[in-house]
């Protein structure tokens, strides 16, 4: 148990004017990036990791931390107000935000979105500092099989997303398949499906992938419509105080859905590799399963929102957890932050709390008080955007392609990201046009390498002999959970058809 | 703003360009590309970005860093090798990865290690192979005697070389192992702490867990051993002639004017040899600074080809 007097001193720390700033300042260039369609928190973070060198760790690392979480809560906002996520985890918020906001509803859609979000955000930091000691004993017991019973569990549950046409939706996640196989095969290292284009050799570039499904077909399909001079997001006149804010009777109703997204987000979080896209949509699924009223799903249900969102960003707080307790990072953000700890010389790993307690418990503080600003620049910021976006939608559009562009570009390393980016736009376009869904494809294109991987390393453990499978029982019972989910899905599926 | 003070700017902007000018006549037409053949968020990146940093603040040059990955190098260096010789750009790479296409498919790469002029190297990756402290065995031999007690061995690779080597070792003792692939060193970490792999190859993720007790150190899989591990013995000392020595380098296209050149090298020792690199890479990487210089580069993956070539070689 760390000394009192050190939680107390980091804590003070991290209530310093200088870490204060720079938290204040990541979070609000975190919301900015996000909330901008294309350019993403995660290269924003990249891009400043060399200046935080000269900070001292505390204000660098939360600085970081900063950029991290504003970054989540602005990735919501073009997904809810203009339908184009930047991100596959955010494609989750849009299902229901973007309905809301055509209603007229902008602000309340995006608040909604906040609050979940700084929610469930705050419950995995609270998960993060009082219990991660034991998770992190727990994720690491959880090897390949045990993953890949959980993969097959997240596909079972994502499965109850595919829409009305069963085979259609197969035909979608089959195809998203065939793309993660692009790139060189994780068993033997032969390039696969690359057709001698060295850029392909890590895999299609996730991010060109994304926005040009998700955000560039969206504007493709918006700027073809449009005609004469229109706003990008219409508000009624006259709007009634109740559809500009969510009130507390709105905010407590989502109370399961918010909890169960956190909890989802969290468990999927402290697992390294997994990610937010997973916990998004898993959120979502098991919140239209369990709702009452299910039908109003995809329509501007508050619970959709909120269980996305919830989801998405308590996986945050969570990825930390194998971060700090065993070096391990469990995404890209999570990389950028031990290479920020790397840099000033800390090495995250099981001496960590010992040796940088104060550090660490200054963290935890920073992360607290980043979600108080979250909430607060948030609420400011919403504001902003949604003048924004009532803007005439031809300069809208047009600006958020060209920040596309400019996002894939310095993501996926050039010119042949905006290529692959152009190529799943006008796939997109396609399916979109034909009734198969976009969504399920870039699950299944997200999911299929770490899929892969956990299959691969697997099979290595078994060494051709199925029965040591029985040495894995919880791997087993994952297993045998998602093909029950599965079967119930299914059958479901079959008494709702008739509506 | 006054007469005399406008006066006094211009003549301290002419006094800092001729003293730039004085330290090389030669600077880059434009910006500066240093391009880094991995994604961001991993030790490459760090030391690219830290690299243009300094370059930047030492040279005045418009020092740009930009993320290529991509094949672990080969997307970057084969736009590398077919850029303008003009001195725009500099490649940060490792070598193994080049090293392994140029032996595995030559036929396919539209490069060779004659394609490119070399500038430096940054550091050596030490690349480890250690166990779960609580196995049964403290080298080489005893995985062997444990891998044929217990019908193989499950070791976490997350580079090809590492396997071959492995499967080399395997071959030669008439045993086998089970090899996990992962994404990276810190995965590696987690499946032997996990107890999902008995042993495995950490480059530098396992420092903390040498200290606190949790994993040991087999070998070192480079060709000397380590800096933090002078004790432990590399694989050739213990009796196999294989070794995987990681090293990032610095090159341009091949035919840069000699002026360029030099300028580039300059500008690279020197931020090489500053404290801010050194540190920010001896905090990453967790291995010195090594500046092999142009030759010493290209004499180094001129004896790496012929090692990776060994390797393949089964």
């Amino acid at each position: 148990m760390p000394e009192l007097s050190m939680i107390l001193a980091g804590l003070g720390d991290a209530f310093s004017l200088q870490t204060l700033a720079f938290v204040l300042f990541g979070v609000i260039t975190g919301q900015f990036v996000g909330a901008v369609p294309g350019i993403g928190p995660v290269m924003a973070m990249a891009i400043a990791i060399p200046f935080t060198f000269g900070f001292d760790a505390l204000a660098g690392i939360g600085f970081l931390v900063g950029v991290n979480k504003g970054g989540l809560v602005g990735g919501a906002i073009p997904a809810v107000l203009l339908n184009t996520p930047g991100t596959p985890d955010a494609a989750a918020t849009a299902l229901d935000g973007y309905p809301l906001a055509r209603q007229g509803k902008p602000l309340k859609a995006t608040k909604m979105a906040l609050f979940a979000s700084v929610t469930g955000d705050t419950f995995s930091d609270i998960v993060l500092i009082t219990v991660s000691a034991p998770l992190a004993v727990l994720a690491l017991r959880m090897g390949p099989v045990e993953v890949l019973g959980l993969m097959m569990l997240a596909f079972a549950v994502i499965a109850g997303l595919m829409g009305s046409s069963l085979s259609k939706g197969f035909i979608a996640a089959a195809l998203g398949l065939l793309c993660a196989m692009v790139g060189t095969d994780p068993e033997h290292a032969t390039p696969r499906l690359f057709f001698g284009q060295y850029e392909l050799y890590d895999g299609l570039p996730l991010p060109a992938v994304a926005i040009g499904m998700l955000a560039i077909a969206e504007l493709l399909n918006r700027l073809a419509r449009s005609g004469g001079v229109r706003a990008a997001v219409t508000m009624p006149e006259r709007q009634s105080a109740a559809d500009k804010r969510v009130s507390w009777a709105e905010y407590w109703a989502c109370r399961y859905t918010i909890a169960r997204g956190a909890l989802i987000g969290t468990v999927l979080g402290a697992l390294p590799g997994i990610g937010s896209t997973a916990a998004a949509f898993m959120s979502y699924a098991s919140a239209r399963q369990a709702s009452r009223d299910p039908g109003s799903f995809g329509k501007g249900s508050l619970h959709g929102i909120a269980a996305a969102e919830s989801a998405n960003s308590s996986v945050m707080g969570a990825n930390m957890i194998p971060l700090l307790t065993l070096g391990i990072p469990g995404n890209v953000s999570a990389a950028l932050i031990i290479s920020a700890f790397m840099i000033h010389g800390v090495q995250p790993g099981p001496f960590l709390f010992e040796q940088q307690g104060r550090l660490i418990y200054g963290l935890f503080g920073a992360m607290i008080v980043a979600n108080a600003m979250n909430l607060l620049v948030g609420q400011i910021g919403l504001r902003l955007w949604v003048r924004v976006v009532s803007a005439p939608e031809s300069f809208i559009f047009s600006t958020a392609l060209l920040m596309c562009f400019v996002g894939v570009y310095l993501a996926s390393g050039g010119i042949f990201g905006i290529g692959v980016m152009l190529a799943f736009a006008v796939l997109a376009f396609v399916m979109n046009a034909f009734g198969f869904s976009v969504v399920v494809f870039i699950i299944a294109f997200f999911l299929g390498p770490r899929l892969e991987i956990s299959l691969s390393q697997t099979l290595a453990l078994l060494d051709g002999h199925p029965l040591r499978l029985l040495d894995y029982p919880f791997g087993l019972a994952l297993m045998a959970l998602a093909g029950a989910t599965g079967i119930y899905l299914a059958r479901r599926r079959q008494f709702d058809a008739p509506e | 703003m006054s007469l005399k003070r406008t006066i006094a700017a211009i003549a301290a902007g002419a006094a800092m360009f001729a003293a730039g000018a004085a330290q090389a006549d030669w600077a880059p037409g434009g910006p500066l590309s240093l391009q880094i053949g991995f994604a961001a968020g991993g030790s490459t990146d760090t030391i690219g970005r830290i690299v243009a940093k300094v370059l930047r603040d030492q040279t005045g040059w418009n020092v740009v860093a930009e993320n290529k990955p991509g094949g672990g190098g080969i997307a970057m260096f084969t736009g590398i090798a077919n850029r303008p010789a003009d001195g725009s750009v500099v490649g940060l790479g490792v070598s193994m990865p080049i090293l392994v296409n140029l032996v595995t498919r030559p036929d396919k790469l539209d490069f060779d290690l004659d394609s490119f002029d070399y500038l430096a190297t940054a550091a050596r990756a030490q690349l480890a192979l250690v166990a779960r402290a609580d196995a049964p065995f403290d080298d080489v031999a005893g995985l062997i005697e444990y891998a044929k007690t217990h019908d193989g061995a499950a070791l976490a690779f997350d580079a090809k070389p590492q396997e071959l080597a492995m499967r080399k070792v395997a071959q030669m003792a008439g045993i086998k192992f089970q090899y996990l692939s992962t994404k990276g060193g810190s995965a590696n970490a987690k499946l032997i702490l996990g107890g999902q792999a008995i042993a495995g190859f950490e480059a530098g993720e396992h420092l903390p867990f040498l200290e606190s007790g949790e994993l040991k150190m087999i070998a070192s899989m480079n060709e000397s051993r380590h800096n933090y591990a002078p004790d432990t013995p590399t694989l050739p000392e213990q009796g196999f002639a294989i070794y995987v020595d990681p090293v990032f380098f610095f090159a341009t296209t091949a035919g840069t004017p000699e002026d360029a050149r030099e300028a580039l090298v300059a500008a690279l020792a020197a931020a090489l040899d500053s404290d801010e690199v050194r540190e920010v890479v001896g905090n990453t990487l967790k291995s010195p600074i090594v500046n092999m210089g142009p030759e010493g580069t290209r004499k180094m993956l001129d004896d790496g080809l012929a090692n990776v070539g060994q390797l393949f070689a089964q």
